[in-house]
């Protein structure tokens, strides 16, 4: 049997977990048959300060578990998750020999880590821990009351059953690779990988984009310091390049990602043959380049210079099919190359897009000067300082009209959805003050165009913001506060009228004065949506919000964690943030990606399936049924069988293929059919006893 | 219990920016010294009820990162403690710090909360906002990490009834304070932030009116676990029927030298606006501003919803308050939405909403460069926020200027990587039990020098 059960898990469990863990086999076979002292259960019941018990009576909730069998103690706290709260468990844990813990409290999202923390600091195996929520699927779901506390009580007394089978596990310990993909070279993506690479970490940095930047590049000064965009790129791109452990490729794309944890892998395709800038390239002078205001950090090499050559395409880890190689960069006639790339972390900074305005949307396409706010940026930086109207397109401006929340804020009926169906409910942050920075640089070069600003909210939140809001007011611009129900209407103006268009609005300032502006250019403020991640989405399932941005797991307690562990997201792929909440937060990514990556190994939940290869029939219905690639596969034995194995480190612990198996063969760890079903005896002797 | 006095980074504030910078540094395996001038760490959010946009309780958490903090290898907390001054010592930095008697040795106490139930003095409360009372030797509250007394000297009458209750004797009314010094490598400064005063604008008679209320006060009020159990105003007892959030009261408004947005007010006013629907679901919520800047993510959706759950908003700056003859408020404002008339409204209880000032001076502190509004300035604000102008000195949250929660705890992550960076550059290397470790090396270099002595 042991032959069987060894030889093919050998090779396909990752790191140690394969043969020395119990992880993969219920540790309750070998102590079936000898005589084990009864577990000795502590509960504990938690006030959450009022959250739980001004619903649940708490007191009852514990005096009613002490009396079911193997509890020991049963308490309350007003708050579990407090210091108090965990010494009294730890006390008990010494004091009373107790080897099982239940805490009824808040959903094990939040505390499960800290009290099985407790249990560790307390000596015990940290699995030997059961969760009771109480809080989010009692007293916040049932009203006050005798139900409430039945049904609180009906689950705790489910959990002493289940707790009653608990048996130690370890963790899944899984090797990793000291790499990490970062996905995006812009402000979130430079500062990542030059604070990975500083912590000794190497980095594959990915860029769609020939230039590096990303939309900073398309500012022309970043408030509120002022700064030229391209000095703080430039910069940025410098702490990169002066890393050796980072390796560049531009114009390529994430197609796919597999794997898991400390070892996916990451495919990267390079269709029009970017460069791959690896430390040696680089040190032979392949990255020369420079800031190109509105394009990026350019690569002379990507402009056809004469480093071209030196720029060679760097294979990492072993590259698939039709890999271009070293050429692949100079023949435009060769296959695009692709690459694949060994990782421990992903994170994410592919940012965002502009929105675009949907045709006719305020006159967009209709009316040749209406513009978004970065072309108007871009124009305005040519506009030399001076006295009279200057310039587009052949005509003098004398008023320009500034359109806040294109593309932010849409209301659903009066905004037409995109073509995808959805409108943009959210705030993009930034375009406030952006809009108001460009009105004050209007000002500033052009004293005598005249500015009116149609707005909903004036969101001048951060640090030096709130004065270019008092620089525009002061500089004569006229500000019209419209809402959502009834944005302003753009109608182009008559030919020989003059101005251009027209911009009208009911103004909240007022007393809802219909107002209209004569203006020579309209800038529309459009906002942010998220850049293109599907394949990262796809193939690693990464939850997305109903802004379509990525989703945090929680945005207090795990800000820049994606549910799939090892993916991070940086900057604002998350959702708008201006570029020093970018930078911060690809910092706090980097951080994380560290601690991961810097042991060499990380340890999983053991909440994984497990094979008896004694009852397996080798039928394959659990692989049929599992949603995750690579997760149990069926392996020839070598008694001629096929029978299933998992892969722990691929194995989300869903239990799919528990359900299915016709032979009871497939179990999960912490989550057993036995354990289900002492758990369903206990509710159903509960709600039969007259127990209320 | 001997404290170190060398640490790999010095944080300065346990608030949640200081917890989160400690815990990412001490797992990365650094010691940290993590210093707090209140007798409890957690800061100003573990005194929130739930917090935007999500409407998690605040304790919840908070308490997780103040128990993890406290019982960190890596970490030694410092608790009831002023950092004086931070200055250069070679490469290094060193900290004069003020350790304020408690009055109770920390080491002895069990808080058990015997010489509180002894003790015969009632005092209003702090941590409740002034609304409900405690002793003048308390525990600070319910989830405070230490679970240790501190004996308030000005509210203490002397009686020595708590030092006879205590079981272990450790009610010391004589102690003294503590001058100490510790040298670092590094220093994240998470100083954090104080409330704009409740009578900065005296138009708003917020510290006549007994029913004006500070956003913290109606924090406590809606914690499940604060003075009253419920919501009341404070006059009287009566159950609101009619509430008022002035926005801007303590921000965008020059005449309190506060010109810049603090950023909070508008969310934290939506959010206790629907906590408040939710306990007092008969009572009319008004909210007055200027603009929402509901800006971060969820935000904008988080405001919709407390629109579509009734709550009114009016587009006005507040004029003034006044109290009437049944203790209500009335509130003076100019309608912008509605022809620009002026009004008068009454309601049974009104909320400031005050702003963020920096809650400590770190020029004076620390020779860190501010700006005219309090604040750290940093050189690189765009693409280096945590890093200031001196080596190895970084700062992360309300520090650097009014910031919510979210913002704040990602900041912290920022800093701890950059902390952690010039370390590493300097040659420190983490370890999971790096106190020992630092312990080791100085035996070490007792017994080199012993030696040296001895030959």
């Amino acid at each position: 049997m042991s032959t069987q059960d060894e030889s093919p898990r050998a090779h396909t469990m990752p790191a140690e977990s394969s043969n020395d863990t119990p992880a993969g086999t219920p540790a309750v076979a070998d102590t079936a048959d000898t005589e084990t002292p009864p577990p000795r259960i502590g509960v504990y019941v938690c006030h959450c300060g009022g959250n739980i018990s001004d619903v649940v009576d708490v007191q009852k909730v514990a005096d009613l578990a002490a009396q079911l069998p193997n509890v020991v103690v049963s308490r309350t706290n007003t708050f579990m998750c407090s210091d108090p709260g965990q010494t009294a468990i730890a006390k008990d844990i010494v004091d009373q020999g107790l080897d099982r813990v239940i805490v009824a409290a808040c959903s094990p999202k939040l505390h499960e880590t800290t009290f099985r923390n407790v249990l560790q600091r307390s000596g015990l195996n940290p699995y030997l821990y059961e969760s009771v929520n109480i809080r989010e699927q009692v007293s916040w779901a049932t009203a006050a009351g005798a139900d409430a506390t039945a049904k609180a009580t009906s689950l705790v007394a489910a959990a002493v059953a289940k707790a009653a089978r608990l048996s130690p596990l370890e963790p899944i310990r899984v090797d990793t690779t000291a790499r990490a993909v970062v996905v995006g070279a812009g402000v979130a993506g430079l500062r990542a990988a030059s604070d990975l690479a500083r912590a000794g970490i190497e980095v594959a940095l990915v860029e769609r984009a020939a230039a590096l930047g990303g939309n900073a590049s398309v500012l022309d000064h970043l408030f509120p310091s002022e700064e030229p965009a391209g000095d703080v790129l430039t910069r940025l791109v410098d702490d990169v390049l002066a890393q050796p452990r980072v390796t560049i490729y531009t114009e390529a794309l994430v197609e796919s990602v597999s794997g898991y944890v400390g070892n996916f892998t990451v495919t990267v395709r390079q269709p029009t043959h970017g460069l791959v800038l690896d430390d040696e390239a680089r040190r032979s002078g392949a990255a020369a380049g420079r800031f190109v205001p509105f394009q990026g950090y350019v690569f002379d090499a990507a402009r056809g210079g004469g480093a071209t050559e030196t720029a060679r395409a760097q294979r990492v880890g072993p590259v698939s099919g039709d890999a271009s190689g070293d050429a692949g960069a100079l023949d435009a006639e060769a296959p695009a190359a692709t690459v694949e790339i060994e990782a421990g972390a992903v994170i994410v900074a592919a940012g965002f897009d502009h929105y675009v305005p949907r045709k006719g949307e305020y006159g967009y396409e209709r009316i040749p000067q209406v513009v978004t706010l970065p072309d108007f940026i871009r124009w305005l930086s040519s506009v030399e300082p001076g006295a009279g109207l200057p310039d587009y397109d052949g005509s003098p401006v004398a008023g320009v009209a500034f359109i806040h929340c294109v593309g932010s804020r849409q209301a659903e009926g009066i905004n037409k959805p995109q073509p995808d169906g959805h409108i943009n409910e959210y705030c993009s942050r930034v375009c406030c003050t952006a809009a108001l920075q460009a009105i004050c640089d209007v000002q500033a070069k052009r004293p005598d165009v005249a500015t009116y600003d149609f707005y909903q909210d004036i969101r001048a939140y951060g640090r030096g913001h709130e004065e270019y809001y008092e620089r525009a007011s002061k500089g004569g611009t006229v500000f019209v506060r419209w809402n959502d129900q009834e944005p302003p209407t753009i109608a182009k103006a008559k030919p020989g009228d003059g101005p251009a268009a027209l911009v009208r609005a009911r103004d909240g300032l007022t007393w809802g004065e219909e107002v209209e502006a004569a203006v020579d250019l309209v800038v529309l403020a459009v906002g942010m949506q998220p850049a293109d991640v599907s394949a990262l989405v796809d193939s690693l399932k990464l939850p997305v919000g109903a802004d379509r941005f990525l989703q945090e797991v929680h945005p207090k307690l795990r800000p820049v964690e994606l549910s799939v562990t090892g993916v991070l997201v940086a900057g604002t792929a998350q959702g708008p943030k201006d570029i020093t909440e970018t930078a911060a937060s690809a910092s706090a990514a980097a951080a994380k990606a560290t601690a991961l990556l810097s042991l060499g190994h990380v340890e999983l939940d053991p909440f994984v399936a497990h094979v008896d290869a004694t009852l397996c029939e080798g039928t394959g219905a659990c692989v049929a049924e599992c949603p995750y690639t690579g997760a149990v596969e069926l392996h020839d034995y070598p008694d001629g069988a096929k029978r299933a194995i998992v892969n722990p480190a691929l194995c989300s612990g869903c239990g799919a293929c528990v359900a299915v198996c016709p032979a009871r063969a497939i179990d999960l760890a912490g989550w057993s059919l036995d354990q289900y079903e002492a758990m369903v005896d206990a509710i159903l002797a509960g709600s039969e006893a007259p127990a209320r | 219990m001997t404290t170190p006095d060398r640490f790999d980074v010095l944080v300065i504030g346990a608030g949640i920016a200081g917890l989160q910078s400690a815990l990412d540094l001490a797992d990365q395996g650094f010691s940290v010294g993590l210093v707090e001038r209140d007798p409890s760490i957690g800061g100003a959010m573990i005194g929130l009820s739930k917090v935007f946009p999500t409407l998690d309780c605040s304790s919840c958490i908070t308490t997780p990162k103040m128990a993890a903090a406290a019982h960190h290898p890596n970490i030694t907390t410092l608790t009831y403690t002023e950092v004086e001054e931070v200055r250069r010592d070679g490469e290094a930095y060193r900290a004069r710090l003020r350790r304020k008697p408690r009055y109770v040795i920390e080491e002895e106490c069990i808080g058990c909360r015997q010489c509180e139930f002894a003790c015969p003095v009632e005092v209003p409360d702090t941590f409740e906002g002034g609304m409900g009372a405690r002793r003048a030797v308390y525990i600070p509250f319910t989830n405070a990490i230490p679970q240790t007394a501190v004996v308030d000297p000005d509210d203490c009458i002397l009686c020595g009834r708590c030092v006879t209750a205590c079981p272990t004797d450790a009610v010391v009314l004589d102690q003294a304070p503590e001058i100490i010094e510790i040298v670092a490598q590094a220093v994240v400064a998470t100083t954090g932030w104080k409330l704009t005063p409740i009578d900065a604008k005296a138009e708003y008679r917020g510290d006549k009116i007994t029913n004006v209320l500070s956003p913290l006060q109606m924090e406590r009020l809606l914690a499940p676990h604060g003075p009253y159990g419920r919501v009341l105003r404070p006059s009287d007892g009566k159950v609101p029927e009619s509430l008022a959030y002035v926005q801007c009261a303590g921000s965008r408004d020059q005449t309190l030298g506060v010109p810049y947005c603090s950023r909070v007010c508008c969310m934290y006013a939506i959010k206790q606006a629907m906590l408040l629907s939710g306990s007092l679901p008969f009572a009319d919520i008004t909210i007055y501003y200027m603009d929402i800047r509901a800006f971060g993510k969820g935000y904008e959706e988080f405001y919709r919803s407390a629109k579509a759950m009734g709550i009114e908003f009016v587009k006005g700056k507040v004029a003034r308050l006044t109290e009437d003859d049944d203790q209500g408020v009335v509130v003076r404002v100019e309608r912008m939405d509605e022809y620009g008339q002026v009004v008068e409204r009454k309601h049974d209880l009104v909320v400031l909403s005050l702003g963020m000032r920096p809650g400590e001076d770190l020029a004076r502190l620390a020779a860190l460069e501010i700006g005219e509004d309090g604040f750290v300035e940093v050189p690189r604000p765009k693409e280096a926020p945590c890093r200031t102008a001196r080596a190895g000195f970084f700062v992360a949250g309300t520090a650097t200027g009014p910031m919510d929660i979210v913002d704040t705890i990602v900041e912290a992550g920022a800093a701890a990587t950059e902390a952690s960076l010039y370390l590493r550059e300097r040659g420190v290397t983490g370890s999971p039990s790096r106190l020992d470790a630092i312990a080791e090396t100085d035996a070490a270099a007792a017994s080199r020098d012993e030696v040296r002595v001895v030959s």
